[in-house]
């Protein structure tokens, strides 16, 4: 554990004097000590101060998981730069509007982008473009081999309080925003994590998840805080992982829940023993209690992290594995050096069987996002509930509502603004879904209010069917789990495979926006009708999109 | 139905978007050049095509990195 590091790059370089010859990171194709990461790293900050980005400057970091990747962020961090790591799933347009919204000086990006980067102006300030292998012909675009005649980087020292990373989220509404995250944010946050995770020098974590995504990003923070190694896997293929796992004696996995429920379904189906495995852990959303039932038995021995957290947060609760058999499905509470409350707003502090929104208070606070301070007085902001206990500090008003039970573990209920409000009551979507998934037949589920003049909103479900799936036992399993008026009014099947975020997680405003869209179809309105109850016609069929372009 | 290099060109580029040259040996998943959403959609291409189930351990590069790699799984499938 590298008790002083207080800044990004010191979780690299605090493992050089102690470690230079151990295994940092592992790609398919090679793998790189500390000591060469941290060579490659000064390399490229040379050439990054060699064509002038100076502290506090913007670099997008712009490639696919792996060594070069790492390598770019650690020299940005070097040079006292800011690091923002673009997901490569991304668009070019994407790209370029983050590009332009932060004012980025500079890009480093793999080969295919820059050869369309090539033909057409650079985005907003960018001046050059580093190339994680061959450049184009053409100035302004320099090629990683080329940097080799740079002198190696000055490490510019940097507050633990400054800006380290912007990380841009797509919301539900309007462009991506961009959360700033400090050196001490992350730092924190590494800390945190490492200590519930309990994990050390000897561990080997699987790299999955974006390192644009603040859970992805924790698999590298941690292993460099401990001097560990991180198995880089750029391909989600659950047969691929699996055997990542076993070649690579893998010690953690971390992913998200569409992922889990390929991994479980594929380890039910051939089980393979996985010696090496001591922690996997769950965030971005909720697991379907139906495949978390079958964890416990695919993994044995294996503690079952259960997380939640926002990015404006980093991270902020998870339930420690010796309490997921008596509370599977619960988010459990906060983590390490951060707090959480559960605030009735006008009304106090939640109690036992009370819900609320979760307010985080700490270290873990971000700094809010990039150009866009009333977006961030709006999000982090004091709160008068908490006032008796910390003044007027300001917390993140996560917009998710949670329950808080007897023991005081946290369970989450819905998003603030996703709530489905019919006959007076006001439903979660999660639960609807939760229900809908429990029937066995149903892969994936996304619950959504759809305006109804009777009873406010009706609960529509968009559905991916499974074997065995048939509508008419679907809704009995429905008017057996659920009360009255929780049973759905309609089901969307959905074609093929619901569209995911970059990072993973079910797109669940594209799925809502293209069911209705669907719905503002005329001969599709289904007005006062019981559409359920006569033969299911071809215009429910709703095709999947597709791929992000 | 057998499923041919072509047809699995054809709907990376018409459904998927993918552009550039493609051809038998084009590596999709490996490269990056393809996300987990786009092996979900082909997957289902090539199970309606081919009129075969593709079980969740076939899933892997060797099966699917290339159209031919693919053909030549979905012809051991039939």
């Amino acid at each position: 554990m590298n008790a002083l590091t207080t800044n990004v790059f010191e979780l690299l370089a605090d493992n050089l004097d102690i470690r230079p010859d151990k295994q940092a990171l592992v790609d398919a194709d090679r793998t790189a000590t500390y000591a060469e990461v941290a060579a490659e790293a000064g390399r490229i900050a040379g050439y990054l101060q060699a064509r002038g980005i100076a502290p506090g400057d913007r670099v997008v970091v712009h490639l696919r998981k792996g060594i070069p990747e790492v390598v770019a962020m650690f020299a940005v961090s070097m040079a006292g730069a800011v690091v923002v790591n673009v997901n490569v799933q991304w668009t070019l347009e994407q790209l370029g509007y983050v590009a332009q919204d932060c004012g980025a000086r500079l890009m480093i990006v793999g080969p295919r982008t820059a050869r369309a980067l090539a033909t057409a102006p650079l985005p907003g300030a960018v001046e050059r473009v580093l190339v994680a292998g061959a450049a184009p012909e053409t100035d302004r675009f320099d090629a990683w081999e080329a940097t080799r005649q740079d002198a190696p980087g000055a490490q510019v020292p940097r507050l633990d309080t400054e800006l380290a990373m912007i990380i841009y989220t797509s919301g539900s509404t309007g462009r991506p925003k961009g959360v700033m995250l400090s050196h001490r944010n992350i730092v924190a946050g590494a800390r945190s994590v490492a200590r519930y995770l309990r994990l050390g020098e000897d561990d080997r974590l699987l790299g999955v998840l974006p390192y644009s995504f603040d859970a992805g990003l924790n698999q590298l923070t941690t292993m460099m805080l401990t001097g560990g190694t991180v198995v880089h896997q750029p391909v989600a293929m659950a047969a691929e992982i699996v055997r990542t796992i076993r070649d690579q004696a893998v010690t953690g996995v971390a992913a998200v829940p569409p992922l889990w429920s390929q991994i479980v379904r594929l380890l039910g189906e051939s089980p393979a023993a996985l010696p090496s495995l001591r922690r996997i852990t769950n965030t971005g959303g909720k697991i379907p209690l139906n495949v978390l039932e079958r964890m416990p038995a695919l993994f044995p021995g294996v503690d079952i992290y259960l997380m939640y957290g926002l990015t404006e947060a980093f991270r902020s609760t998870y339930l420690a594995p010796e309490r997921f058999g008596r509370k599977m499905g619960s988010i459990g509470r906060a983590i390490p050096g951060a707090e959480v409350h559960v605030v009735r707003p006008g009304a106090g502090i939640a109690g036992p069987g009370e819900q609320g929104e979760l307010v985080h208070r700490g270290p873990l606070v971000s700094l809010g996002y990039w150009g866009q301070p009333e977006l961030t007085r709006a999000k982090i902001r004091p709160c008068a509930e908490l006032a008796p206990l910390i003044g007027d500090e300001p917390v993140v008003w996560s917009g998710d509502i949670v329950r808080i039970d007897a023991d005081g573990d946290l369970w989450f209920v819905g998003r603030n603004d996703a709530m489905i409000k019919t006959s007076g009551f006001r439903l979660s979507p999660d639960e609807v879904e939760d229900l809908v998934c429990r029937s066995g037949t149903v892969g994936d589920a996304v619950a959504f209010g759809v305006e109804d003049d009777e009873l406010g909103q009706v609960v529509h479900v968009a559905l991916t069917p499974l074997e065995g799936f048939a509508e008419a036992s679907l809704l009995g399993h429905c008017r057996q789990a659920m009360p009255h008026y929780m049973v759905p009014r309609r089901f969307h099947l959905w074609a093929g495979a619901m569209p995911r975020t970059a990072s993973g997680k079910l797109d669940r405003p594209e799925v809502v926006r293209a069911c209705r869209a669907r719905l503002a179809e005329p001969a599709l309105d289904t007005q006062g009708g019981r559409p359920l109850d006569r033969p299911r016609d071809a215009g429910t069929e709703i095709s999947g999109h597709h791929a992000p372009e | 139905m057998p499923l041919s290099e072509q047809q699995i060109i054809g709907h990376l580029r018409e459904a998927l978007h993918v552009e550039g040259d493609l051809d038998g040996e084009t590596r999709l998943f490996s490269t990056g050049e393809l996300d987990s959403v786009a092996m979900m959609n082909l997957i289902a291409f090539v199970e309606e095509t081919a009129r075969i189930e593709v079980r969740p351990q076939d899933v892997t590069l060797d099966n699917f990195d290339t159209p031919a790699r693919i053909v030549r799984f979905a012809e051991g499938q039939a």
